[in-house]
């Protein structure tokens, strides 16, 4: 019987999607927004973020703006979304204003997004759903765009340093330990699939292991609970030096919707030092193949046939 | 020990009737603490079969009488009032924290597990960080040899005070929150907080929300029953079912991704409706996907239920007896698999289920073979519901307009993959005063035990998995 099992998959077509193919579509069903308008007038930022029940799509100006050169991470944006200093989580209303003045930006910051939908359903013209997420395994930085209302044009992305190239120790293989520090199983339901035949993620020289005492990679998803900080903070104690951190899923980056939470001490990067992240909720498995394959550096090996890297 | 009497005594009256009244008590359901404007109360959600749900209030004093040496499906209910609201439950067998209110509760190690003594016991600990893609959670294990002589749960790792959160929130803009209760039943969640919204506004989705609904309910379900059927083989050794059923798995959803935008039916619930009206050749799409899916599990599976190396694992282990199923009120396909027919779909259908008929697959013998079954079965028949649904799906909007400022109290039940699921809510001027979730994880798990103890222990992540609960489900 076992035989007839393998017969039916080996005659089956692969399934195997190749890097590339992965790339330019990882967004799929992640609905992660993309900006398609030019430039984004105030009026149009206000209506973003009056959609957002995130605070993902967010205004800045006047007299509550931060200082700019840090983007508002983690336990600061729980603050701005805390009863006291920003009542829109909780009323659904955008306290700061978007007046258009130089001192205005408009943010989208993907560590925060859920992918709920709302701002392409309030701005058809403006938004849609991500074909392809490139924000996808890179620096905390790098997951806020940012627009000066002013001129409605992007800024910049901020300068960030390269992420550690931990392929220098490790060759080609790297073991990765999974840890759930909390989350609602979504992220754990889809880096499971990464082991399916269309993912296969071991043809990065990726390999999930039981023991964080075997691991080069942890894979971190949750926003950190109260009870389970100790537990993160002993499994990355455990993990052998040189190692890498991978924050995974809106509440990995931020704590997400979890993140004003009083029984959530995250979001991650306050509690182990982080070095990548991969924004969703949860993230596609393809986003998770390509945000490994961007921290890995394994910009081939794509499929049966692809030359190595 | 206390006699009967006096503990019945000891309970308020209403809840003593509720005892009283008939020849079989009822169906716990839930406790839960509230604080309303009429001071702080205790809500005791009881099945009263055909006479539906009976929501019995007491008003919270210092201390109320222990329901759980009657009933021990109350045990970690009061315990969680009593973490939360501060309430005593006298006569409590095991008034232990359940959450971990305190410091000095975040870690297992500073938890009094039951302390387990005699000659040969060994205590194995295991969690909250385990060896596979899973939750955290501890259990304690006590053994003699290979044999489990005791296990302890100590769960609540993923604690996010949830409930609280959603406390304050705009009634319209909760749903991203109830979808990351349980994210592998994320639309399961959103139904039933939007069922228990549309009932305080008084008012149904459009039919065509309606069918939607149930299409993804329903998917939720077939994908959910396929990828625990391939993990439950794989963890037995059988490894090609895990990686055929994955592809599967993967098939649907990825037509999910193109029926709806979304993988796993995130945003797609809404108070009022649905958020997505997917056109005629995406629904003749997801038909092709679901009946080709539907076919290829059917055959694989009952592939697997003859390996005679699969039959010799699963027969006989972990039995769930029918009178632990119904001393701690479990619900879902645990329940089903050990005689107790108790299925939402058919007993108190709401929205496209009404008229449906859905006839749920009982089995009687409680074991890991059993579990296994009512997942193959009930795969098919949730392929036939989406099926059914998409073939005669009604015209007009997905959509309706709830009226601002929402007051009162309603209920939301849904039959998600593990079984039921409630949402109560408390709406002030449109924002949540109080919501409390009670997942089918949270009934199930302490019944789980009972299943491992005698077994051996090697048999655990077997008999786990064919439960697969949720621990974020059940944390909150
Ligand atoms: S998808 Fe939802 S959470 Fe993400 S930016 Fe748009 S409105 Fe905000």
């Amino acid at each position: 019987m076992i035989g007839d099992l393998l017969f039916r998959t080996w005659r089956g077509p692969s399934r195997l999607l190749p890097l590339d193919a992965l790339r330019g579509e990882n967004a799929v069903g992640g609905r992660m927004p993309e900006i398609t308008c030019p430039a984004i007038s105030p009026a149009l930022a206000r209506r973003l973020a009056d959609a957002c029940p995130t605070a993902a799509m967010r205004c800045l100006g006047g007299t509550t703006t931060p200082d700019l050169g840090r983007p508002p991470v983690g336990r600061a944006v729980a603050e701005l979304r805390s009863p006291a200093t920003d009542a829109r989580w909780r009323s659904g209303r955008p306290q700061v204003a978007a007046n258009g003045t130089d001192e205005s930006f408009f943010e989208l910051d993907y560590a925060l997004c859920v992918g709920c939908g709302r701002c392409a359903a309030a701005a058809p013209e403006a938004v849609t759903p991500a074909r392809s997420l490139p924000i996808c395994g890179v620096q905390r930085a790098r997951l806020t765009r940012r627009w000066n209302l002013a001129t409605g044009a992007e800024c910049a992305p901020p300068a960030v340093p390269e992420l550690p190239r931990l392929d220098r120790w490790l060759g080609r293989a790297v073991n990765i330990r999974q840890l759930d520090a909390g989350s609602c199983n979504g992220c754990e339901a889809e880096i499971s699939a990464l082991t399916n035949p269309y993912y296969d993620l071991e043809r990065l020289g990726a390999h999930f292991v039981a023991s964080p005492k075997h691991a080069d990679l942890l894979l971190v998803t949750g926003p950190v609970t109260r009870n389970m900080e100790e537990a993160v903070r002993q499994t990355y104690a455990a993990v052998p030096a040189p190692k890498l951190v991978v924050a995974v899923g809106a509440c990995g980056c931020s704590g997400g919707v979890f993140a004003a939470s009083p029984e959530v001490t995250g979001p991650l990067d306050r509690i182990i030092p982080v070095d990548a992240y991969i924004p969703g909720c949860p993230p596609t498995p393809a986003m998770l193949v390509t945000g490994l394959a961007e921290i890995l550096r394994r910009r081939r090996r794509a499929g049966r046939g692809d030359a190595d890297s | 020990m206390r006699s009967r009497d006096a503990i019945l005594a000891a309970l308020a009256p209403a809840l003593r009737q509720a005892w009283l009244r008939e020849p079989e008590p009822p169906r716990l359901v839930s406790i839960f603490g509230c604080t309303g404007e009429h001071g702080p109360s205790v809500h005791y959600l009881l099945d009263r079969g055909p006479a539906g749900y009976e929501e019995i209030v007491v008003e919270a004093a210092a201390e109320l009488g222990s329901l759980t040496p009657l009933a021990p499906a109350a045990a970690w209910h009061e315990r969680e009032v009593h973490d939360r609201f501060g309430t005593v439950f006298a006569g409590h067998p095991d008034p232990r924290a359940l959450i971990g209110a305190g410091d000095d509760a975040s870690a297992a190690g500073r938890f009094e597990f039951t302390p387990v003594a005699g000659e040969g016991i060994t205590e194995v600990a295991v969690g909250p960080v385990h060896a596979g893609i899973i939750e955290p959670g501890h259990f304690r294990f006590s053994t003699m040899g290979d044999r489990v002589v005791f296990l302890e749960l100590r769960h609540f790792y993923t604690h996010k005070g949830t409930e609280d959160l959603l406390a304050g929130m705009d009634a319209a803009l909760a749903t991203p929150l109830v979808e990351s209760v349980s994210g592998d039943n994320c639309l399961a969640h959103a139904v039933a907080y939007c069922e228990a919204v549309e009932q305080i506004a008084g008012l149904e989705p459009p039919p065509r929300a309606q069918a939607l609904r149930l299409a993804g309910l329903e998917l939720e379900r077939l994908v959910a029953h396929i990828g625990d059927f391939g993990a439950l083989c794989g963890d037995v050794g059988f490894a090609p079912m895990p990686a055929l059923a994955g592809r599967i798995k993967e098939d649907l959803l990825r037509a999910s991704a193109r029926f709806c935008g979304t993988r796993y039916w995130r945003g797609i619930a809404v108070p009022g409706g649905v958020t997505v009206d997917p056109a005629a050749a995406l629904r003749q799409e997801l038909v092709r996907a679901v009946a080709a899916a539907e076919r290829e599990f059917a055959s694989l599976a009952e592939l697997a239920l003859r390996t005679p190396s699969v039959e010799a694992r699963f027969e006989g282990a972990g039995v769930l007896s029918l009178r632990a199923v119904r001393d701690w009120a479990a619900v879902g396909p645990v329940a089903r698999a050990s005689g107790a027919g108790l299925d939402l779909r058919s007993l108190r259908p709401t929205g496209a289920y009404r008229g449906r008929d859905v006839v749920p697959p009982v089995l009687a013998a409680g074991d890991v073979m059993a579990r296994a079954r009512i997942r193959v079965l009930e795969a098919s028949a949730s392929a036939q519901l989406i099926l059914d649904a998409l073939a005669d799906w009604p015209d007009g909007p997905v959509r309706r307009d709830l009226p601002a400022a929402l007051e009162g109290c309603g209920r939301g039940f849904v039959e998600s993959p593990r079984g039921e699921l409630l949402y109560w809510l408390l709406l002030r001027a449109g924002h949540i005063q109080r919501c409390h979730i009670r997942s089918p994880s949270f009934q199930n798990w302490p019944a789980l035990p009972s299943a491992v103890i005698g077994g051996v222990i090697a048999d655990f992540p077997m008999i786990n998995k064919s439960f697969n609960l949720s621990y974020s489900g059940c944390d909150r």
